[in-house]
């Protein structure tokens, strides 16, 4: 039975043990706010102080702490930040570290009696009761302007409550009664029931029942009034305890069932609590589980989001790639058919002469057959004289066709580059003389005055079997274009530095401008046949323009209609 | 003066005959015509060659190539040579112009072509260029011989059969033991082509062929010649008494 009604008390101690109230510790607080302005430049001092007014301890002893780095000079804030430090520590039960903290203020604080107030509570719960009177007894003696910022009958009620925990009933008996007549005029129905309890609990202990039970009873008649689990099951365990022990069952069981009652409901408030807490923790969980498939989604979607970029930036590359490779195609397809056009003309050019030079060398051989009919038949009646003069037609023919071949071959082989060509230094003088050898008997036929000035000295740099080409044809136009008993001349003349003028000048025919014009151009190949008997292919002039062209030289014609031309060759003097 | 020895390597008749008959007209001597690649190795090697004139193509082949080049390696009796070719083949030129010195003479050919040609052969060989062509010399020297241009054709002399040489301005009058004859080089020229140990300045205007001094007189400032000719020793040259072998 004794054993029961210790358990009591221990469990009523624990409860009955004062804090702060809300009212005292506003005008502390009040306090402590003046103090934060007066140091509003020190900033983790006025962060701390709000913290504290706020009730978040980790922050305040956060900031406290810097504020004590900070500065340890100023004994002033450093007690007060000590003081922060202490009581959040033990608002978070670390009673050692508060202790410590508690210590380390110095008497001169302005609120030192708080200090020892705390002290004496930290004591008390450490169960060191004696140590805790000592702190509580000092408290007593404060002059009532102090009580402002603390409640008096807590001081009395702690008291009390160690004498009761020593089992000093005696010295424990004015203090509580005291405490409890504080808590009457207060009306704080919660305190009140507790030391309505502190109290009964007192007389009880001593088995002095009747000045026990009826506290019992008003703390539960109190109980009823509020809505705290706690003290209603607790006054009714109280009142069951009483009840069973003046052997009255009934009465008992009622309060047992109630004390039950209220236990199931705190209980069930409990569970809810915990069902709650459950749920609570499930849907953090579940909250945690979605954070992570979200993070994992996060992850693929990266993934996925830097293969889509490299993908993407691989085919910008192949794109560029192709394009250039198509601008590349379209490039070579432009030269391809510009090559194809050229080569197109060329080859209409090719079949162009073809057809003109084989229909030339079809009427020469053709006039050869009948001029050697005629020369037969001639031989046969022996006309000696008409043989000759035939004789001397076809060699004529003959001349003429073979030129044509001649420059044909030469054509081809300059077309293909199959052509040996060197240029060196040449004497014009011999190369003419070479050239003329050919011609003389020719220019005999048709009794033309030749002359040729050209000098020994005269020194060109060209290749000698084209320069003799050109020459050949040169002079072959030269005498076909001249009358009978016309003249030649050739001879050099200096108009440049960098050139030596040969010129071919005949008394023949000449030409208008128009023709002329058209020689002179470029793709200009074929002249067509105006006159039958002295107009060619035009294949020699233009073999002359290219090979004169091949060996860096220039080449104009100075012409009249009537009164001849003047073939020039400009060949360089120097290579 | 002597002809000049021609060789005629060609293995078409018609070809050789035209060359033949302008050769003969223009007083150059044709020693034989070689139809083959052996053949003319042996006219080569038998006759004393001045010139050949080598048909490319031998029988479809490129033969006279190999000749050129056969004779041009053996360097004993390498002679003046022109190639005859009836294309301008650039890969067939390519190949004939590694034989240097190259000359070459296109078919068809006028007597002009063939001599300015053979011409050119004997100034590209001898290193001697611009002479026949031009109207200050028509001398080219080589170690046996002057050969000198006389109208169209070319003649030579042999240079042991000189006695002596008188210089007149840009002439030179060449004294042999049969004749006489002018020719035009220039002084400084003949005396770095003669060979200086048979040849000796005695005068500002004398070259005497030291083999065919018969006597000489310091005191009358006289050398006496084979055939009776007498040239002068001036003092700046008298040097030349101790280059003379004589008896003691």
């Amino acid at each position: 039975m004794i054993k029961i009604k210790w358990l009591l008390i221990l469990m009523f101690s624990g409860y009955s043990l004062f804090s702060q109230d809300q009212f005292k510790s506003e005008s502390f607080h009040l306090e402590i706010k003046k103090k934060a302005y007066e140091y509003k430049n020190n900033t983790f001092f006025y962060s701390a102080t709000l913290y504290f007014i706020e009730k978040n301890w980790d922050s305040t002893l956060v900031h406290s702490m810097k504020q004590l780095n900070v500065s340890k000079k100023n004994r002033d804030l450093a007690d007060y930040s000590h003081y922060y430090r202490g009581y959040s520590f033990d608002q978070k039960k670390l009673l050692k570290e508060a202790q410590k903290e508690f210590d380390l203020i110095s008497p001169e604080f302005d609120f030192y009696f708080l200090v020892k107030k705390c002290l004496g509570e930290i004591a008390l719960e450490q169960g060191q009761f004696k140590k805790a009177i000592s702190y509580f007894e000092e408290l007593t003696k404060l002059s009532d302007k102090h009580y402002f910022y603390l409640k008096k009958r807590n001081v009395l009620h702690n008291l009390g409550l160690c004498h009761l925990h020593l089992n000093q009933f005696k010295e424990a008996e004015p203090y509580l009664v005291k405490s409890v007549r504080l808590q009457e005029q207060q009306k704080d129905t919660l305190e009140t029931i507790w030391a309505y309890g502190d109290i009964a609990n007192l007389y009880y202990e001593q088995y002095k029942d009747d000045l026990a039970i009826p506290y019992f009873e008003k703390a539960y008649q109190l109980s009823k009034r509020t809505k705290d689990y706690k003290s209603k099951q607790n006054t009714a365990l109280n009142m069951a305890i009483v009840e069973e022990n003046r052997k009255d069952f009934k009465k008992a069981l009622v309060y047992r069932k109630e004390y039950e009652k209220w236990k199931d409901s705190l209980n069930d408030q409990n569970k809810i609590w915990e069902v709650a807490q459950l749920e609570k923790q499930f849907a953090v969980k579940e909250k945690q589980k979605e954070v992570s498939l979200l993070q994992t989604e996060n992850k693929a979607k990266i993934v996925e989001r830097n293969g889509l970029f490299y993908s993407a930036l691989i085919l910008l590359f192949l794109l560029g790639t192709t394009i250039y490779f198509y601008k590349e195609k379209i490039k070579t397809n432009k030269i391809i058919v510009a090559q194809k056009e050229g080569l197109d003309d060329l080859n209409a050019t090719k079949d162009k002469l073809f057809s003109i030079v084989s229909h030339d060398l079809r009427s020469s051989v053709n006039a050869l057959k009948t001029s050697n009919t005629k020369l037969l038949d001639n031989l046969e009646a022996k006309n000696l004289e008409v043989l000759d003069g035939l004789l001397h037609n076809n060699s004529a023919i003959v001349n003429g066709a073979y030129n044509l071949l001649d420059n044909l071959l030469h054509w081809a082989l300059l077309q293909t580059k199959q052509s040996y060509f060197e240029i060196t230094s040449l004497r014009l003088f011999f190369i003419v003389e070479q050239v003329i050898y050919n011609y003389k008997p020719l220019m005999l036929d048709k009794n033309i005055a030749f002359e040729s000035t050209v000098l020994k000295s005269d020194l060109v740099f060209a290749d000698q079997e084209s320069l003799k080409i050109i020459l050949r044809n040169l002079l072959d136009n030269a005498i076909k274009f001249s009358e009978v008993n016309g003249s030649i001349k050739i001879y050099t003349q200096q108009t440049d530095e960098a050139y030596c003028d040969l010129v071919i000048e005949d008394s023949g025919i000449g030409m208008n401008e128009t023709t002329r014009a058209g020689l002179l151009k470029e793709s200009e190949l074929l002249s067509k046949k105006e006159n039958e008997n002295s107009i060619g292919t035009g294949l020699g002039l233009q073999l002359c323009k290219s090979m004169i062209q091949k060996n860096k030289g220039k080449f104009s014609i100075e012409s009249e209609l009537g009164k001849g031309t003047k073939m020039i060759v400009s060949l360089l003097k120097k290579a | 003066m002597d002809k000049v020895n021609v060789l005629i390597i060609e293995d078409t008749p018609s070809e050789s005959d035209a060359l033949i008959k302008v050769l003969q007209t223009n007083n150059y001597n044709v020693v034989g015509v070689a139809t083959s690649f052996k053949e003319a190795l042996e006219l080569f090697y038998h006759n004393a060659v001045d010139i050949t004139i080598i048909d490319i193509f031998l029988n479809g082949n490129p033969d006279g190539i190999s000749f050129a080049e056969t004779i041009s390696v053996s360097p004993n009796p390498s002679k003046p040579f022109v190639f005859l070719t009836s294309s301008t083949d650039r890969q067939i030129f390519e190949r004939a112009k590694v034989t240097q010195p190259f000359s070459y003479l296109m078919k068809p050919f006028n007597e002009l072509e063939i001599l300015y040609a053979l011409e050119m052969a004997v100034e590209k060989f001898y290193a001697q260029p611009n002479v026949f062509l031009s109207e200050e010399e028509d001398t080219i020297i080589s170690a046996e011989y002057l050969f000198i241009k006389k109208g169209k054709s070319l003649k030579k002399v042999l240079i042991t059969d000189i006695i002596y040489i008188e210089v007149e301005e840009k002439y030179c009058n060449i004294i042999t033991e049969k004749e006489k004859f002018v020719i035009l080089i220039s002084l400084t020229k003949i005396l770095k082509l003669l060979d200086d140990a048979m040849f000796c300045r005695t005068h500002r205007n004398y070259i005497v062929n030291t083999e065919k001094i018969i006597e000489i007189i310091p005191a009358d400032n006289l050398i006496i010649l084979s055939g009776n000719y007498k040239a002068t020793l001036s003092d700046t040259y008298k040097d030349i008494l101790k280059k003379i072998r004589t008896l003691k």
